[in-house]
């Protein structure tokens, strides 16, 4: 098996007195999908800030692979209306991006038509799909979204979570994403971890619903929603964090 | 006599645009504020210690900034607190430190609101090498810069070094206040910073645009602001901010007409 590309060993992070993060433990690797799931509070921005390396720990450790290059769509991204910047020029900051390459970018992200407007007036779904652009300026390993689709009503939401499946198809990346929207998250296939300060559960949606802890947090009615859509047979949830790929690229 | 004046004038201003905008970007002016607050004890420091008051007030900046990055990491009080106490804390102990070295109030008050024969040449060189040398820095940085005023974990996550762009940001500003305070003064040093930029503001719709807009606001204000000042006897700070204030109405204005004209005409076809 080839080195992660991201590894959180027995992560504890204290703010004012309590654990954010209690000996959270996570790693990414090639061509992984893993989608962070837990109720308000429950730390899922802190420890995506920690596995950036943005954050350090009280302790544990996080480790990147040598010269890895992460995409990053944050959850808040507030620019100052003060400040005029056309989505062109944002896309180019820092990089050396040629033109085409920005036109090639903001297709791929489906927004070629908001390359002349200034970032400041664009819709909560415009937004998104610039940020996508961005993140993907670099050509990153790992593709990390905090919850990109919190802003965004149900279709643009399923249209977001769609573009980001699209990516991970096309392109050679693992996808690390913090998602609310437990409707969306479960009835995928992918990896879901759930947090709640520790991690209570993670693998495939069906296995992770049949959790205690899970049931506890989310309610029995989710569970049983879940457990109807996907009547899966199998009752066989881990609590380590095992790696089984439900969508491996064949060769 | 009025050519050292002219040249810092222009010196100033070429860093004052692209710096004030970042003041505006990033919400410093209070920082800017409480920077220009500590340089009166940075002209004491240098004259204990016997260098250049502004070498004093580039090491007292540093001081404030180290302090305040400091003091914010421990979470323990919001950001504008912090400096509202370091500022004052730094005016007050300036003015005490000031009388105990017997500096006379007239000099004090050159110090607050700026002066006209404030330039000396050997002050020049200090004024233009610094200017010059930040303007640099301050180019190589400016993507990085903007990357993060927009997002700081994005920033961080495609590998600008946040916390160091930040200090040398404040550093800057620290160099800017230390040359620009003798000719507007203490109390007046942020309108230097904010005022052009946010003229130039009105009419910009790149960062660069508004960088190069500022710098040729603040060029105007002070150059108009010698002659002005001399003819009517006020304080130089003063009669700067009083040209670039009106500037920035008369801007304003045109803009607002504009905008509603071309509303008007949009909603007549």
């Amino acid at each position: 098996m080839s080195e992660p590309l991201i590894e959180a060993r027995d992560l504890c992070v204290r703010r004012q007195g309590g654990l954010v993060l209690d000996n959270v433990s996570l790693t990414l690797g090639e061509r992984d999908f893993i989608t962070l799931i837990g109720p308000n509070g429950a730390g899922k921005s802190v420890l995506l800030r920690h596995l950036l390396k943005f954050e350090s720990p009280n302790s544990g450790t996080v480790k990147h692979r040598h010269a890895i290059r992460i995409g990053y769509v944050p959850e808040r991204f507030q620019i100052d209306p003060t400040l005029p910047l056309p989505v062109r020029r944002f896309l180019t900051l820092n990089n050396n991006q040629s033109a085409d390459a920005v036109e090639a970018l903001a297709a791929e992200a489906n927004c070629e038509g908001l390359l002349d407007k200034p970032l400041a007036n664009l819709s909560g779904g415009e937004l998104q799909r610039v940020l996508l652009a961005r993140a993907l300026s670099s050509d990153p390993h790992v593709l990390m979204l905090d919850e990109p689709a919190q802003n965004l009503d149900v279709s643009g939401q399923l249209q977001f979570y769609q573009l980001i499946d699209e990516l991970y198809e096309k392109r050679n990346l693992s996808v690390l994403m913090v998602s609310h929207d437990l409707h969306m998250v479960m009835s995928s296939t992918r990896q879901v971890v759930c947090l709640y300060h520790h991690i209570c559960c993670s693998g495939a949606p069906d296995s992770v619903a049949r959790d205690p802890e899970f049931v506890q947090m989310f309610g029995a009615e989710m569970a049983q929603m879940m457990a109807v859509y996907q009547h899966s047979h199998a009752h066989d949830h881990t609590h380590d964090h095992d790696h089984a790929h439900l969508h491996e690229i064949k060769p | 006599m009025m050519t050292p004046m002219l040249i810092t004038a222009i010196a100033l201003a070429m860093l004052a645009g692209p710096l004030g905008c970042f003041v505006v970007w990033r919400r410093m002016a209070y920082f800017g504020d409480g920077l220009a607050h500590s340089a009166l004890l940075g002209v004491a420091v240098g004259l204990v210690i016997g260098m250049s008051n502004q070498l004093g007030m580039i090491l007292v900046a540093i001081l404030f900034a180290i302090m305040l990055l400091w003091l914010r990491a421990q979470r323990l009080l919001a950001t504008d607190t912090l400096l509202g106490i370091l500022a004052h804390a730094a005016l007050s102990l300036g003015v005490v430190a000031m009388a105990l070295l017997g500096v006379e109030d007239a000099e004090l008050h050159d110090y607050l609101l700026g002066s006209l024969d404030s330039v000396t040449a050997d002050m020049l060189v200090y004024v233009v090498l610094g200017c010059g040398l930040s303007l640099g820095l301050l180019m190589r940085l400016w993507p990085g810069l903007l990357l993060m005023t927009s997002s700081e974990e994005l920033a961080h996550a495609e590998g600008v070094p946040v916390r160091t762009y930040e200090f040398l940001l404040m550093l800057l500003l620290g160099v800017l206040v230390a040359a620009a305070i003798q000719i507007v003064g203490i109390l007046l040093i942020t309108s230097l910073l904010i005022i052009p930029s946010s003229t130039a503001r009105l009419f910009a719709k790149r960062p660069e645009t508004m960088a190069i807009g500022g710098s040729v606001m603040a060029a105007l204000c002070m150059l108009g602001g010698l002659p002005f000042a001399t003819a009517i006897d006020v304080p130089l700070g003063p009669a700067i901010v009083t040209l670039s204030v009106t500037l920035f109405m008369a801007v304003l204005t045109g803009r607002l007409l504009i905008d509603r004209f071309s509303s008007r005409f949009k909603k007549s076809n």
